[in-house]
């Protein structure tokens, strides 16, 4: 699967990278520290990503306004995201599904915690159809 | 001889007769002339008299005599020369038997004005409506009313009063009552702290001091102004519908609040009420109006809808806030356990036992200071502005508690009889229950450990008690334990903030909460939840 994963965390995204290498399958990772360089990306990539990994919480551009912007568009808003948080708050929850969300998963605070859920979400993922342009 | 004697005897006494018979000659002169003098007196008198008799039964026929009102003839010098027994009746003087002058019966506050009318009445001959109090035998007072003239000669002269006496004491009385009265009724209109104007035709006729005062415009000045000379329409469609409905049948009071224009062009707004007063035919004869000033109690309430939605949008950034907060403490705490949990997986050959302890107590540091933040961010958003209401089982509530939370293998939680089904948030009435159950468990010693979920209905509450036969707390931390950050557990895991929440959502909905306690026998956390909001009613939208 082509992953494009946005975090601006770079512990964070040491902790996706170390779960997909513990994977069978290999997925390609695109990263992004933020939405701003999430679009560039996605406008200057030649293929869409399958799925998008998106943190909530960003600095300048936050998850949920990214993720507005990305379902406004027209060949965007088909790209299955799922929502990346610590926020337990269920105004956030309600607005993302509103908008348009494939999955919203709460980082638990052990590691191994954490890897158990993203092994599963990713391999969800993988039995999943896709979009495929 | 003799004889000469004799004729000088007859001569003397002839002499004598003759002087005796002039002396009688002229008594009888005398006589007869006063006699004439006298004749011709009484002449004069009687014609006097008859003249006056006369006067008497042309002018005044016997019909005046028997007229059921009193009736009296004067002198010039207000004697009585004749009434009527109406007026006997009324003075309770009878001129047959004794002389009457009239002017002492006046009462002595009248005097002067009597002595005025009466000359005048001679001068004109007629009085009118002349009105006084006098002091009647009995010496009781009594208000009349006379109208009366001047009776003349055949030749023009004057010779006498006469008129008729009216008695409007009981008129009088009542006049003044009702003047008392309405003495009464303005001191209440004028003092009234509602403006208060009287309007015919949609003008105003009258106004109180304090309409004058509240719209700065003088008595004269507003008098035949129209209401829409000093008001601008507030409530545009009120104001002309309330013409309509008070010319109709049956409207008779409109209240409304309008603006109203100063004369200095000051606005206030007022309460308005309008009654029509109708008369006999159900005309409209009246309307009126009374305004009373609300600007003050309008800029409150604008202030209060202010404040409020101030306070909302204060507790909606505090809440934003907070989970910000937690958000920003959460992940670094995130970071923090996946690299100590990676150095212990990676580097598992190179560390030795006691560096593989101390990265386990880091963990365990990081992992309850995960658990005060969550706490904190519960507690910050226990009193959130949005209860979310739905029909909520609360054996669902326990169930699912009892899944969630760790229980030690000694302890059972039970609940013995079925608890209700309320509409409640029902995230916060698992918070409310899973921190009073979560303590519960964890703080008993003996070998059977027992948590019971009780449930008792009172009239406007619902009471919930959960009962353990744990440590106990002692008696001095009762109250204490409901504050923020006190715990008295020498758990690691507990962080003071459990009871707070608690406290926080049973204030949310008006219960009480305490506890019973015994140290070494048990406790019990009681606490209400008060009906009224409990129902359909506070039920919003999710």
């Amino acid at each position: 699967m082509n992953i494009l994963f946005i975090e601006d965390d770079a512990i964070e995204t040491m902790k996706f990278k170390r779960i997909l290498a513990k994977l069978k399958v290999q997925h390609k990772i695109t990263e992004a520290k933020n939405g701003e360089e999430a679009l560039e990306v996605l406008g200057s990539a030649d293929q869409l990503p399958d799925i998008i990994l998106l943190d909530l919480n960003m600095p300048r551009m936050s998850g949920i306004e990214f993720l507005k912007v990305l379902k406004a568009d027209e060949h965007y808003k088909y790209l299955p995201t799922i929502m990346l948080t610590t926020s337990q708050n269920r105004a956030d929850l309600l607005e993302c599904y509103r908008i348009g969300i494939a999955g919203y998963i709460l980082k638990p605070l052990k590691y191994e915690d954490y890897e158990d859920k993203l092994t599963k979400v990713v391999q969800y993922w993988e039995v999943s159809e896709l979009v495929k342009a | 001889m003799d004889n000469n004697k004799e004729v000088i005897l007859l001569k003397r006494a002839l002499e004598r007769q003759k002087q005796a018979r002039i002396q009688a000659e002229k008594i009888l002169e005398e006589k007869s002339k006063e006699l004439y003098d006298m004749t011709r007196h009484l002449k004069a008198a009687n014609s006097k008299l008859e003249s006056l008799l006369n006067k008497k039964q042309t002018d005044l026929s016997d019909s005046f005599m028997e007229i059921i009102d009193p009736y009296v003839i004067l002198d010039l010098d207000y004697n009585v020369i004749t009434m009527n027994d109406s007026a006997i009746n009324f003075l309770g003087y009878d001129h047959r038997k004794e002389p009457i002058n009239v002017g002492k019966m006046v009462h002595y506050d009248y005097v002067e004005y009597t002595l005025q009318a009466f000359e005048s009445l001679k001068k004109v001959g007629v009085l009118k409506n002349y009105r006084a109090k006098i002091v009647v035998r009995d010496k009781s007072h009594k208000f009349i009313q006379i109208n009366g003239s001047v009776i003349y000669d055949t030749e023009g002269r004057p010779i006498g009063l006469h008129g008729i006496i009216r008695d409007i004491s009981q008129e009088t009385e009542i006049k003044n009552l009702l003047a008392e009265q309405r003495r009464e009724l303005n001191i209440i209109v004028d003092n009234s702290p509602l403006g208060i104007a009287l309007t015919v035709d949609g003008k105003i006729i009258k106004v109180n001091p304090r309409f004058s005062e509240l719209l700065g415009y003088t008595e004269n000045e507003l008098i035949h102004s129209t209401p829409n000379e000093i008001t601008t329409c507030y409530d545009e469609e009120k104001c002309s519908d309330f013409v309509g409905e008070l010319n109709s049948e049956g409207q008779d009071n409109v209240s409304m609040t309008k603006e109203y224009v100063r004369k200095d062009g000051a606005t206030f707004i007022a309460k308005t009420n309008i009654s029509a007063v109708r008369d006999e035919e159900g005309k409209i004869k009246f309307q009126v109006v009374v305004i009373e000033d609300i600007t003050k109690e309008q800029e409150l309430q604008e202030q209060k809808e202010q404040l409020l939605s101030d306070l909302e949008a204060s507790n909606k950034n505090l809440q934003e806030y907070a989970h910000i907060v937690s958000h920003d403490l959460k992940s670094p705490l995130r970071s923090i356990s996946a690299l100590a949990s990676w150095i212990k997986e990676d580097y598992h050959d190179k560390l030795d036992e006691a560096g593989q302890e101390q990265l386990s107590l880091m963990q365990e540091k990081v992992a309850s200071m995960d658990k005060l933040i969550q706490g904190i961010l519960e507690y910050s958003t226990a009193n959130s502005s949005q209860l979310l209401s739905s029909e909520v089982d609360l054996n669902e509530v326990i169930a699912l508690i009892k899944e969630t939370i760790y229980i030690p293998d000694h302890v059972s939680v039970k609940v013995p009889k079925t608890l209700p089904t309320i509409i409640c948030d029902r995230t916060k009435m698992q918070q409310l229950f899973q921190n009073i159950i979560g303590n519960a468990v964890v703080h008993i010693e003996r070998e059977v450990g027992l948590v019971q979920v009780l449930f008792k209905e009172h009239k406007d509450l619902f009471q919930f008690t959960i009962e353990d036969n744990g440590v106990g707390i002692p008696k001095e931390y009762h109250e204490k334990i409901f504050k923020i950050f006190q715990s008295i557990g020498n758990k690691e895991r507990s962080t003071g903030i459990g009871l707070s929440i608690v406290k926080k959502i049973v204030d949310r909905y008006e219960g009480d909460v305490w506890v019973d306690s015994e140290v070494g026998v048990g406790t019990q956390f009681h606490f209400t939840l008060k009906k009224s909001l409990l129902t359909e009613q506070s039920k919003s939208q999710a």
